[in-house]
């Protein structure tokens, strides 16, 4: 009885481990459309278009951020870039549509809808794990 | 707002949605239960002593980006607390909203007032750990007054460069209107006056926040002018424009949570019955330290202390003061839905309770269990 207890915790234990592991491995790209001339942003930039402190690139272009629905390209993305987790992502735009500040950002259920939506959607810029077709959107590089 | 204008605006508004592209269109809404059981005294007009479930929220918003720079929106609002409020839909705000660029918008119509961490979004329970925020700066029995105004605002935001963070800022002017069913006209009728429509007046103010180059820490101030002015059969009230001034800093640094307020706000309050003149002075002195912290993904517990004084009485007095400790916790079942459960401490009466619900007058200590179920999408 005791081994088998010992077993399911350790095997929690290494599932738990297993999954950062996962999580800290995973790629993401941050990808914008064509139209957008800038091909580099900072941390604090990122930062400030997805919590809606700022609506435009540092060349004064509109920019379109858009958002998976879940997922742990997402998880990674918000946690490294924003510093959320999806939950607190979450309040921090509901505080501003239930206020009047702001609209919800446009959100994918996959990665394939939202490179469809930003290779058509001037300003547009979201986030894959890897992009089938590099010319349909450019691939933008964080500043570190 | 009258029935009809608040009809007249959701017409303008799904007019304006429907002429353009309906995929900018967004509806977003919330529904709240709460529940409140206290020892000794009766709190908020409900009748908590006995256990009260008097306690129902909801808000339906709609928004629509017309252009790249043009938002309109607005937002519905019931709310029932005890003898607050009431079943009818409310105007929560109504704006159209012109983003020139990051330094400078304009938001017109009927606007959400800043002043202070939360006074704009109080009514939002969703976005927090707490069933009540500290009552000494955001009573839930005066909320509707302080929540909005008819006018406009400016605002915008500063880039002070990587080292330096960014400077949010925010202006507004308009006029606000007392809660027929609010707390202030409750206690202007326990000195007999009534009103053929409620206390009025105008309001502005600005509020101005660094967030500073420390990731997650803000600082903040605001300042906020309001008078109020009626006559009813029996007198008038008249309360010449006053500032309320708030300060305070929040720091989000991963699962910890910390925010701290301190407002100061002296008001003069005039009540006049034909050739008798009764004043009263008031100097509120209000603030809390709160802590906050995620112990999992789905449970966040936390607690505070808030603390009301009003220095022109006698301190000593339990009904010049109200301190408040309090512990909660919530749980996200999951993105939608959410319970929570909070336990207070209260020492005083200076806030919170009424004359209706405590015929026989009220004791200095309640402790008080609250709890509030949630739905928002």
């Amino acid at each position: 009885m005791r081994a088998t207890l010992r077993f399911a915790v350790y095997a929690a234990g290494l599932g738990v481990m297993l999954t950062c592991a996962v999580s800290l491995a995973q790629e993401v790209f941050i990808v914008a459309n064509k139209s957008v001339s800038i091909s580099q942003l900072n941390p604090a930039e990122i930062r400030e278009l997805f919590t809606g402190t700022k609506s435009r690139f540092s060349d004064g272009s509109r920019a379109v951020p858009v958002l998976l629905k879940g997922g742990p390209v997402h998880e990674v993305f918000l946690h490294r870039q924003v510093g959320d987790t999806p939950e607190e992502f979450r309040m921090r735009w509901r505080k501003l549509v239930f206020t009047g500040q702001g609209s919800m950002l446009r959100e994918f259920a996959s990665e394939a809808a939202m490179l469809e939506y930003v290779s058509v959607t001037p300003g547009a810029i979201g986030y894959v794990s890897r992009v089938v077709d590099p010319d349909a959107v450019k691939i933008l590089s964080v500043q570190r | 707002m009258s029935r009809r204008g608040i009809g007249l605006c959701f017409v303008l508004v799904c007019a304006c949605a429907a002429a353009q592209d309906m995929d900018h269109l967004q509806i977003h809404g919330f529904a709240t239960q709460g529940f409140l059981y206290s020892s000794n005294n009766n709190y908020l007009t409900m009748k908590s002593g006995e256990g009260s479930l008097q306690w129902t929220e909801g808000a339906v918003s709609i928004s629509d980006a017309v252009t790249d720079k043009l938002r309109i929106g607005m937002q519905l609002h019931m709310s029932q607390i005890g003898d607050f409020g009431g079943p009818k839909l409310v105007v929560d705000w109504a704006s159209g909203d012109y983003t020139f660029n990051d330094r400078v918008g304009v938001r017109v119509g009927k606007i959400k007032t800043p002043m202070g961490l939360f006074n704009d979004s109080q009514d939002v329970d969703s976005l927090f750990v707490w069933v009540l925020l500290p009552q000494a700066m955001y009573p839930v029995d005066n909320r509707d007054y302080n929540l909005s105004e008819m006018g406009g605002e400016v605002y915008g935001s500063l880039d002070l460069g990587t080292k330096r963070g960014r400077l949010h800022y925010r202006g507004h002017i308009g006029g606000s209107v007392l809660d027929e069913n609010g707390g202030y006209v409750r206690q202007l009728e326990q000195y007999g006056m009534t009103f053929p429509s409620p206390p009025s007046g105008k309001t502005y103010g600005g509020d101005v926040r660094w967030a500073t180059p420390l990731e997650g820490l803000t600082v903040g101030s605001s300042a906020i002018s309001t008078s109020v002015d009626a006559a009813g059969p029996m007198g008038s009230v008249h309360t010449p424009p006053t500032l309320t001034l708030g300060q305070y800093a929040q720091w989000d640094r991963g699962k910890l949570h910390l925010a701290a307020e301190y407002w100061r706000s002296p008001l003069y309050i005039v009540l006049t019955y034909g050739p008798m003149r009764q004043v009263m002075p008031l100097d509120s002195r209000a603030w809390y330290p709160m802590v906050g912290y995620d112990v999992a993904k789905k449970l966040q517990v936390g607690t505070y202390y808030s603390h009301y004084v009003n220095k022109t009485q006698s301190t000593q007095g339990f009904v010049s003061y109200s301190k408040d400790w309090v512990i909660s916790g919530r749980y996200n079942f999951n993105s939608y839905f959410y319970g929570k459960l909070e336990g207070h401490f209260l020492h005083g009466t200076g806030l919170g309770y009424y004359q209706s619900t405590n015929p026989n007058g009220v004791k200095p200590n309640t402790k008080m269990l609250a709890a509030r179920i949630g739905f928002s999408f």
